[in-house]
């Protein structure tokens, strides 16, 4: 029986929850991929200043990496092989996780070599993906999270999946593979859950799934993979001009603004649990408790 | 310059989609919003009532085979391309956000989603938008049209509509319409309905635990002093995506978001992405150990302790007032 080709796209963005709250100004600051220098936005006030934050995996693409782990051993013991890639697009950031998805059992794992500020850039980020499933021929199954920082628009998956003509749903919670050609997926729709039988190729986007964390691997299998290579693609392979693509990207961030969201943040003093707990309540609560 | 807000009325979501559209045609878009409604719908429709529900005066029927929004984008694409409209305002949400990016794709316009506000010029839509995980607002220049814009879902909090005498401008059937996408890809859909936002958007009273309580052990103490305090019960998405409680408890950006008069929240960190599902209360008391966290100053009254602790003795408190 013919394998089902997975495919897993994810982003390594900064870790936003890292940053103190005075560093939440518009300035010249890096994207995702380093200096940010090559591109995207109208100017110095568009971006934030994270080149020294640290850098991890975008939630909702950890979730896709470690949902078709799953879906491979779900699938193994029945008749159906499955065969996983994993691609990034960035600069030497993206490398070390690539490195430990090999170690988790990805066979196929490829980085788009760019220093380009994809940051707001979502049709170039889709048109990369596109073509790098086109030009490769081997994926039956493309999967990332459903949105991504810091841009968080969730057009991507819906872009690629135009740009490929595939059929595509997104805010997925589960996906099981039925067949070589056929996957059970639940998705978060407008009006409740959606559960659809979808025929192969289509583009997935994961949302809440409670798959949230990517296992971690061993070192012996981290030992194992120490000399797999990584696969290197530049834009120009794929037939991409990214800067030509980037300067014809339609939708463009010009500024940013500060969100305000102070309150009094009044201390309630005491010397135990109990007795802040009290003071909370008569100073604040009773009267509003009251009322409900 | 032609403008069209789209009702997606072949789906339960209708009214509450007329209803984010309404307001942010009133408030969102500088009176330069949309002139005329597009309201989709299929023969088991109510007709009347979804043209009563509808955000502008004139409407403009167009009865659909239904199914996925890839079917709906083909009908819009084609009246850019006939009828020069140049400005597509969706509502937000699933449905919006597919809509509105496939539509621009297929017509060469450029597409923004989650808008809170937007300015019509005569070859600029300007948009803002949430970016950075809600940390911060942006604003982008749309150039290319048609402008396909599908808007923030807090537009969906509007709780009236404006009364307007509504005009029927045209009824079109589209129903022999085909996909782009084949449909015959899709089999055995099964859809469980539920209320988009669930109970927790109604709360009037909530309490809210965050990965500082530590275990799903403390999540569950929270829980249970929540229920004694008789308040609803949510979760950040740290505590969900650990399996510590029901992704259905989830409030913020990948949740519900709610506006009680009252919250209190248990070990959390104030990130915006939670933040954004309660900054509507009207008061919050915040519980933590760390006082640099940032709840510390989007809170109204901070006790700085174990929050499982205080929690639990806040519930015996307020149960013993009740007495």
């Amino acid at each position: 029986m013919n394998a089902v080709r997975i495919l897993v796209c994810f982003k390594v963005t900064p870790d936003y929850e890292a940053l103190r709250e005075a560093d939440w100004v518009a300035g010249e600051g890096g994207g995702a991929h380093g200096s940010g220098a090559a591109g995207g936005g109208t100017g110095a006030a568009s971006r934030v200043e994270t080149r020294y934050v640290p850098r991890i995996l975008d939630c909702f693409d950890e979730s896709a990496l470690e949902m078709a782990l799953r879906m491979r051993e779900a699938a193994a013991g029945g008749t159906v092989p499955v065969e996983l890639g994993a691609i990034s697009i960035g600069g030497k950031e993206v490398e070390r996780h690539l490195k430990t998805l090999q170690a988790l059992g990805y066979e196929r794992v490829t980085r788009v070599d760019t220093d380009a500020d994809l940051d707001f850039a979502p049709t170039v980020t889709a048109s990369i993906i596109a073509r790098y499933v086109e030009n490769t021929n081997n994926t039956d199954l493309l999967m990332l999270g459903w949105r991504s920082g810091p841009h968080d628009g969730g057009t991507v998956p819906f872009l690629v999946a135009e740009e490929l003509g595939w059929p595509c749903l997104t805010q997925v919670t589960e996906v099981v593979v039925l067949s070589s050609d056929r996957v059970r997926v639940a998705h978060v729709v407008d009006d409740g859950v959606l559960r659809v039988t979808v025929r192969l190729p289509c583009v997935l986007g994961v949302g809440n799934a409670v798959v949230a964390r990517l296992r971690v691997p061993t070192l012996t299998d981290r030992l194992a993979q120490r000399g797999a290579p990584v696969e290197r693609v530049q834009g120009g392979d794929l037939g991409i001009d990214v800067a030509a693509e980037l300067a014809r990207e339609a939708s463009v961030l010009a500024d940013l603004e500060v969100i305000r969201r102070d309150r009094p943040g009044v201390i309630v003093g005491g010397e135990s649990p109990r007795e802040k707990a009290q003071t909370l309540f008569d100073s604040c609560l009773k009267s509003m408790i009251e009322k409900l | 310059m032609r403008s069209l807000a789209v009702v997606d009325g072949t789906v339960g979501t209708a009214a509450r989609q007329a209803r984010a559209l309404g307001g942010f045609l009133r408030e969102g878009s500088s009176g330069h919003g949309a002139a005329e409604t597009l309201v989709l719908y299929r023969d088991e429709c109510d007709v009347g009532r979804l043209v009563e529900q509808a955000p502008t005066r004139g409407v403009r029927l167009v009865k659909t085979a239904g199914g996925r929004p890839d079917a709906i984008v083909g009908i819009l694409a084609a009246l850019a391309r006939d009828e020069g409209c140049r400005l597509f305002i969706f509502a937000g949400g699933y449905s919006g956000t597919e809509s509105a990016t496939r539509l621009a794709h297929r017509t060469g316009g450029a597409v923004v989603t989650d808008a809170l506000s937007i300015e019509v010029g005569s070859d600029r839509l300007l948009c803002r938008r949430h970016v950075y995980s809600k940390h911060m607002v942006g604003r982008f220049e749309l150039s290319a049209s048609p402008w396909c814009v599908s808007i923030d879902v807090s537009w969906g909090d509007a709780q009236t509509a404006a009364a307007l005498e509504h005009v029927v401008l045209s009824a079109t059937d589209e129903t022999g319409t085909a996909a782009e996408v084949d449909e015959t890809r899709f089999e055995d859909l099964e859809l469980t309905q539920s209320t988009p936002t669930g109970d927790l958007a109604q709360s009037r009273f909530l309490v809210v635990a965050g990965a500082g309580a530590g275990s799903r052990e403390g999540v569950e103490r929270v829980a249970a002093a929540a229920r004694r305090m008789g308040a609803d019960f949510g979760v950040s998405r740290p505590v969900a995506m650990s399996a510590w409680a029901p992704v259905d408890r989830l409030v913020g950006v990948s949740g519900t978001r709610t506006a009680p008069e009252l919250c209190v929240v248990v070990g959390v960190s104030g990130a915006p992405a939670l933040y954004w599902g309660i900054e509507k209360a009207g008061f919050i008391a915040a519980i933590d150990l760390d006082e640099r966290a940032p709840i510390a100053k989007s809170a109204d009254a901070v006790i700085l302790d174990d929050g499982v602790m205080v929690i639990e003795e806040l519930a015996k408190i307020i149960a013993s007032s009740r007495e």
